[in-house]
């Protein structure tokens, strides 16, 4: 599976339940495959992804996603502690991993003698999940699409991406906030 | 100051914030906000964050989700809250508070301190974020004013708390 390939599975998978795509080519990849209110393109602000799902999901009365990347839960690993702490959140939290921080360049993430699986559980996330190829992932996805309590789902992203990537986010960024929010409203108590 | 005037200013401080409809608070590690805190968390309402970007972050979302969320940190933390103030709050206009316990400003000459006693009014100007110095008298209408930009208008504002204002000593 390769990162195009996991965000379309997990546009497929969703409907009404808001998305937070991180920072990077995830955003641009989402926006190119379907441009929806429930998608939010967190275009800066490395890192926090995570976080603005618990934000959400404080709030939700369903799932909250968030797509985020090797490179930026390895930039805050910390998110993993706050969503932890918290046993009735239901945050479907996923690392699409492909070892790279791919839109500055492709520079290697240091992350090979980590185990971000280890590190979520060791958190206090309820359910663990490893998904090395796209029929595990989809599987990972219905299952961890009923959650109310955080899950976290660790992808594999073995396989090239077929394609440049998308060009960037040229919506406003208040209007990106202005439709998310306006479909929060749909789905928030 | 006695140490009652400041057990009554964070009683009030508290009590307009929930007034004003503010909330979720979010909170991270500060001496001066430390009575504020301890209100917070015995009414309820106080949820601790790890590290003060994280909490810019969770209020971010919370703001979307309609609420009108408070963060509180010390301005050591406003540091490490730029980047999440400067490539999310503001171009995303996401409505929220900020309080900020003033170290290295006033009596607090601690030197770690020093340079973010000096940057943080500079911080808030730059990103255009109206900021107010808390002043005992004038206590509720500045939370009042703060309602005013946040919940009503949906834009972010701050709080900014000198050191001595609930009775912290350097």
């Amino acid at each position: 599976m390769n990162k195009t390939e996991a965000i379309r599975a997990v546009i497929d998978a969703t409907g009404a339940e808001p998305v937070v795509f991180t920072t990077g080519f995830s955003c641009r990849i989402a926006r190119g495959i379907a441009d929806r209110a429930s998608h939010f393109y967190m275009t800066g602000s490395m890192g926090l992804a995570a976080d603005i799902g618990i934000g959400i999901a404080l709030h939700s009365t369903v799932p909250v996603v968030v797509v985020d990347g090797d490179g930026s839960l390895a930039m805050n690993p910390g998110c993993l502690l706050t969503a932890g702490a918290l046993p009735g959140l239901p945050l479907l939290h996923l690392l699409l991993d492909d070892r790279s921080y791919e839109s500055t360049g492709g520079q290697h993430v240091p992350s090979e003698r980590v185990d971000f699986c280890a590190l979520a559980r060791a958190a206090g996330y309820a359910e663990v999940l490893c998904a090395d190829g796209i029929g595990d992932f989809r599987e990972a996805l219905a299952s961890g699409l009923t959650c109310s309590a955080p899950v976290f789902v660790h992808a594999v992203l073995a396989a090239p991406e077929g394609a440049l990537p998308p060009p960037r986010i040229d919506l406003g960024l208040d209007e990106v906030r202005r439709r998310f929010s306006d479909h929060l409203g749909l789905v928030v108590r | 100051m006695t140490v009652s005037v400041g057990t009554d200013r964070a009683q009030e401080l508290c009590t307009t914030l929930l007034g004003q409809g503010f909330s979720p608070f979010l909170g991270t590690p500060c001496g001066i906000l430390a009575p504020v805190y301890e209100l917070l968390r015995s009414r309820g309402g106080l949820m601790t964050v790890v590290r003060e970007d994280n909490a810019v972050g969770i209020a971010a979302g919370s703001s979307m989700a309609g609420r009108s969320p408070v963060v509180l940190m010390q301005n050591s933390g406003l540091g490490q809250s730029v980047n999440a103030i400067a490539s999310l709050v503001v171009p995303y206009r996401m409505p929220m508070l900020f309080v900020i316990g003033m170290r290295g400003t006033d009596a607090d000459s601690t030197g770690e301190n020093e340079v973010m006693g000096r940057l943080t009014g500079t911080v808030f100007a730059i990103s255009g974020i109206p900021a107010t110095r808390l002043d005992g008298p004038l206590l509720t209408d500045q939370v009042a004013r703060c309602a005013r930009l946040v919940v009503e208008q949906r834009r972010p504002a701050a709080l900014l708390v000198p050191p001595a204002f609930f009775g912290w000593r350097p």
